[in-house]
């Protein structure tokens, strides 16, 4: 290469020269090199040299921007799917405005939700049936998405993928269509009988089957019509009346409604007290006959039973006392078995959190847990009062359906679940299967609670309490429940159970709010439904 | 420019100036410009395919012209020019410094003109500039600044020298913000004069680093030592402490006088790097970032817009609507873009007639890029800088002096640093500043006071350059009763 130019003496250098007494000499050495000294214009005498320093500083900007890669790789690659579906998300709404969402049909294929354009472009939602209202739901361009509808707003609208690699062609050739359906598990005609069944009373009916979980009906009333959410025209005079009635028909309440159980949770006490070996089925309480007269002192607390004179003087064992509904029994067994056990062996069927499920669910429980004895209750008189069903104890339609599930599966309890296939063109698509969430009893404990729920509705002093619940020539298994709810207003009237007894197909959970008695409004009507079942679906 | 008076030779000590090919530069500069034109050409086909799609199927008018070929041929060709001008001039700069700001500038041009155009409109005269054309202009005098620093500065004492005066004018420049200064965002940054208006917070970082270059350089060997004990404390002479403190005291009344909680963090963090490097005691960080952190707490407790910045940090899905909206809509952003992004000019401009990140421009063009170019674009842009920081430190590494050392030190960090705390709000590692992102976002200042810094960076890269000026006599000789061992 060429010669350097000279180096140019700076106007300052004149007459002053560059060696000084502790110079090296006109060209110093780079500070940043190991063996730097001092150097003219330097006062840094015996301090270390900056390179090593500088080579620390940039290591620590480059870990800096390590963490803003990191940063950024959350954001965009581990977060990116749950912000891409958020229903504020401003692309979720854009897309919803002109996307047609997927169908959703019942487990038959009759649709239940569908979608068509309106005469601007803009897509709008159909709903055929207002039975099915409170578990479709609704999309609409002004109140947003609920049910279903909310849950599934991503694959309805096709922003998921079922695999990474997929949204990456995706980039590519952007009109991909990745819209999906859902098939349900739901009985179209069975969610309607339930609704009729319902009537004008305010209630919520599950109907599932206990062997895979598929959910047949979930019914809700009372209902609202979806499709006049959807349409734009009638969308806000709709909504307001809707929030404006007293009786919420927005509430889903076979999923969100939590209700004082009353004698339907006597089950859920007996599986705790069984599996936990508090109690056998043969357990008796000597100063049970006694208490059903003049009730049972618990810490000050008097506990009243008193309505099956039948049994008087002798002391009911299990079978017993589920067919004649005895408090002062379950009392002394939620007793036996203590808080802590109770509550323990109860979230094992799927109490005190919300259940697993693809709607959202309100969670079940024994008491508010705001006492200091074991397992959150207050004293011996509240864990004495939710062992039959009362004190602070509410649960939720869904959850006391699964409850007869497991006792008509043996033991196992499954995952409830409504979407039973992704269905569409695209990755997305696929089969939901049955899933097994636990086992919670054993399988003789199962049948023992099985044969005692069987007493007391086909035996002779449980007909008297269950009137109509048993499908004719079908054996038929449950309990009912009449959940006092304070006040002078009706109770809540309850019934939970299966059929047949030996390998049940179908598990139900009835509550009617305010219907009285639970032999007398909640039992005819399931006896109904389960009657429908067969008749759909072919008798055993 | 009394500096450049100085700094020129006499006629008698004239170099010839020699043309000295510069090929990595060259070829660099080559790649970007291949990189711009893709990304340029992409930009158009979208735009005309949203058009289109946009014309049949009615999905809401994007409110913008389709983006300038001129103008990505218009800032090419200056590079190109600054690149032959360099070449001619023959002198012995860095040559990766161009190009890697010059790919961040053209892609910062590339979005300033995808966006919409009538998001910054200024009038000269009967012409009316807008956004991509504006930053464009920018642009140009930026390279030209850059140019003019890395030719034209040859010796470094008009900086050094002065430094008492350079601190001056920047406390000035501050007061003058606090008086004269117009309110944007409840903050105060912005400095109107006549027709000129800029954000002096941007101009006052380079002077910072300037002085704190010279007055570190000097007293570093004192500030290393252990001379004064404050319980298990162990810190330099107390008068050698006073300027530090002082410049702890300024950076919290950035924050308490303007508002400006980006600037105060920056030149806090670039006080602390460079006191850092300078004395390598790290004991001074850590103690910094304490005082920070409870100065931080006090302000917290005191102004409701530092407590509103950090209740957005922590959960901006709080009020995802309200005082939320930037940060979760930037999130958004990122999340569409997802690996790849979602193509140049494809990302969502506008909802309804409104920007999703009302200040795109400035303070969030990286959720832009984020969406549009994805992961693998971010990852890019912070790679930029980093090799930014690099050749800057590399420069600061073989400087000839610790003066150059530091100044060169500081110029790279100074970017770097205000690099990761902008695309950390960004992301919502640390609560939303709002600075800009260098050489990236829309704004005069900004783009002008990193030219500043660039160019300076590539004249102390000079490796045929000058030594350093003889020391100064000092008129000060430390503390009574201390003796310089000479």
């Amino acid at each position: 290469m060429t010669a350097e130019p000279p180096t140019p003496r700076e106007p300052w250098d004149e007459g002053r020269g560059w060696v000084l007494d502790d110079a090296e000499g006109p060209t110093p050495a780079p500070v940043g090199t190991a063996g730097w000294s001092p150097t003219p214009g330097s006062s840094a005498r015996g301090a270390r040299p900056v390179g090593a320093n500088i080579v620390r500083t940039g290591i620590a900007l480059v870990l800096a921007f390590a963490v803003l890669a990191v940063g950024a790789g959350w954001w965009q690659v581990i977060e990116a799917q749950r912000l891409s579906t958020r229903p504020d998300n401003p692309s979720v709404i854009a897309a919803a405005r002109r996307t047609l969402r997927g169908q959703i049909v019942d487990r038959s294929g009759t649709w239940l939700a569908r979608s068509v354009r309106d005469k601007n472009g803009e897509a709008q939602r159909q709903y055929r049936d207002p039975s099915v209202s409170d578990v479709v739901g609704y999309a609409s361009a002004q109140f947003g998405t609920a049910g279903l509808e909310r849950a599934y707003n991503a694959q309805l609208l096709g922003l998921t993928t079922g695999d990474p690699l997929a949204g990456l062609t995706g980039k590519l050739f952007p009109n991909a269509n990745q819209v999906l359906g859902l098939q349900l598990s739901l009985d179209l005609r069975l969610q309607r009988a339930a609704v009729a069944g319902l009537g004008t009373d305010r209630g919520a009916v599950v109907m599932l089957d206990p062997t895979t979980g598929e959910v047949l009906a979930l019914a809700s009333t009372p209902t609202f019509n979806a499709s006049a959410i959807a349409n734009p025209a009638t969308a806000a005079a709709t909504m307001k009346a809707l929030q404006a009635n007293k009786d919420l028909p927005l509430l889903p309440r076979a999923t969100l409604g939590q209700y004082v159980p009353g004698s339907v949770l006597k089950i859920v006490t007996a599986i705790a007290g069984l599996d936990s070996g508090a109690i056998t089925p043969s357990t008796t309480y000597p100063q049970q006959p006694a208490a059903e007269k003049t009730g049972l002192l618990v810490d000050g607390f008097r506990i009243t039973d008193g309505h099956h004179p039948q049994t008087d003087g002798r002391a009911l064992d299990l079978y017993g006392a589920t067919e004649v509904s005895c408090n002062i029994w379950y009392a002394l067994t939620g007793i036996q078995i203590g808080g802590a056990r109770f509550v323990s062996e109860a979230s094992k069927l799927g109490f005190g959190q919300p259940l697993p499920f693809d709607l959202p669910t309100a969670p079940s429980r024994l008491t508010n847990g705001q006492g200091s004895a074991p397992g959150g209750f207050a004293d011996d008189a509240e864990l004495a009062s939710a062992a039959f069903g009362q004190g602070e104890a509410v649960v939720t339609p869904l959850q006391m359906a699964l409850v007869a599930g497991v006792v008509a599966d043996d033991g196992w309890l499954m995952k409830p679940h409504l979407v039973t296939a992704l269905t569409g063109t695209s990755s997305g698509a696929r089969t939901i299967a049955p899933d097994t969430w636990r086992r919670v009893l054993s399988s003789e404990d199962a049948g023992a609670i099985k044969q005692a729920m069987e007493q007391a509705v086909e035996g002779d002093l449980g007909r008297l309490f269950t009137t109509g619940a048993a499908v004719p020539g079908i054996p038929t298994a449950g309990k009912s429940g009449t959940a006092q709810l304070g006040g002078t207003g009706e109770p809540n009237s309850w019934f939970i159970g299966f059929a047949p007894v030996d390998h049940p197909k179908v598990a139900i959970a009835v509550v009617v709010e305010q219907g009285g008695r639970g032999g007398e409004r909640a039992a005819p009507l399931a006896g109904n439904l389960l009657a429908q079942y067969f008749t759909l679906y072919g008798r055993p | 420019m009394s500096a450049l008076a100085q700094a020129r030779p006499t006629s008698r000590q004239l170099p010839r100036i020699r043309p000295r090919p510069r090929p990595v530069e060259f070829g660099l500069l080559a790649i970007v410009a291949m990189a711009l034109l893709v990304g340029g050409a992409s930009l158009g086909a979208t735009e005309h395919w949203l058009k289109a799609q946009a014309g049949g199927e009615k999905l809401g008018a994007f409110g913008f012209a389709p983006p300038d070929p001129r103008g990505l041929g218009v800032y090419l060709g200056a590079l190109l020019v600054v690149h032959i001008v360099f070449v001619l001039a023959g002198r012995r700069t860095d040559q990766v410094l161009l190009p890697a700001v010059a790919m961040l500038g053209g892609i910062g041009l590339l979005l300033m003109q995808r966006l919409p155009q009538d998001l910054v409109t200024q009038s000269l005269g009967s012409f009316e500039l807008r956004l991509g054309q504006l930053q464009l202009l920018w642009l140009l005098i930026s390279l030209a600044v850059t140019a003019t620093l890395a030719l034209l500065v040859r010796s470094d004492h008009w900086l050094r020298a002065y430094k008492y005066t350079w601190a001056a004018a920047g406390v000035a420049l501050l007061a003058m913000t606090f008086v004269f200064g117009t309110d944007t965002n409840g903050e105060r940054l912005t400095l109107s004069i006549g027709p000129i208006s800029g954000q002096p917070s941007e101009l006052l970082k380079v002077i910072l680093v300037v002085f704190l270059a010279a007055y570190l350089s000097e007293n570093r060997s004192l500030l290393a030592e252990e001379s004064t004990r404050i319980g298990p404390l162990r810190l330099p002479p107390i008068p050698y402490l006073a300027p530090m403190v002082a410049m702890w005291a300024i950076a919290l009344g950035v924050v308490v006088v303007q508002g400006d909680l980006g600037a105060a963090l920056l030149f806090f963090a670039v006080f602390l790097a460079l006191l850092f490097v300078a004395t390598g005691r790290l004991s001074f960080v850590i103690g910094g970032m304490v005082l920070f952190l409870a100065g931080s707490f006090v302000l917290y407790q005191l102004f409701g817009h530092v407590q509103q910045r950090v209740d957005n940090w922590l959960d901006p899905f709080r009020d995802p609507l309200g005082s939320g909206f930037q940060t979760v809509q930037a999130l958004y952003a990122f999340a569409r873009g997802g690996l790849l992004g979602v193509g140049l000019g494809a990302g969502l401009p506008t909802i309804a007639g409104h920007l999703p990140v009302p200040a795109v421009h400035t303070d969030y063009p990286l959720a832009a890029l984020g969406e549009e170019l994805g992961l693998v674009g971010l990852l890019a842009i912070f790679g930029l800088y980093l090799v930014i920081v690099e050749r800057g430190l590399r420069i600061a590494a073989t400087a000839h002096d610790e003066f150059r050392a530091l100044l060169a030190a500081g110029l790279s960090l100074v970017i770097g640093i205000q690099a990761f705390i902008i695309a950390a709000g960004n992301l919502k590692l640390i609560p939303l500043t709002g600075i800009t992102l260098p050489f990236i976002s829309y704004g005069g200042s900004s783009l002008l006071a990193n030219a500043l810094a660039v160019g300076l960076l590539l004249a102390l890269s000079d490796r045929g350059a000058v030594p350093p000026p003889p020391p100064r006599r000092r008129r000060w000789r430390g503390l009574p009763g201390r003796r310089r061992t000479r």
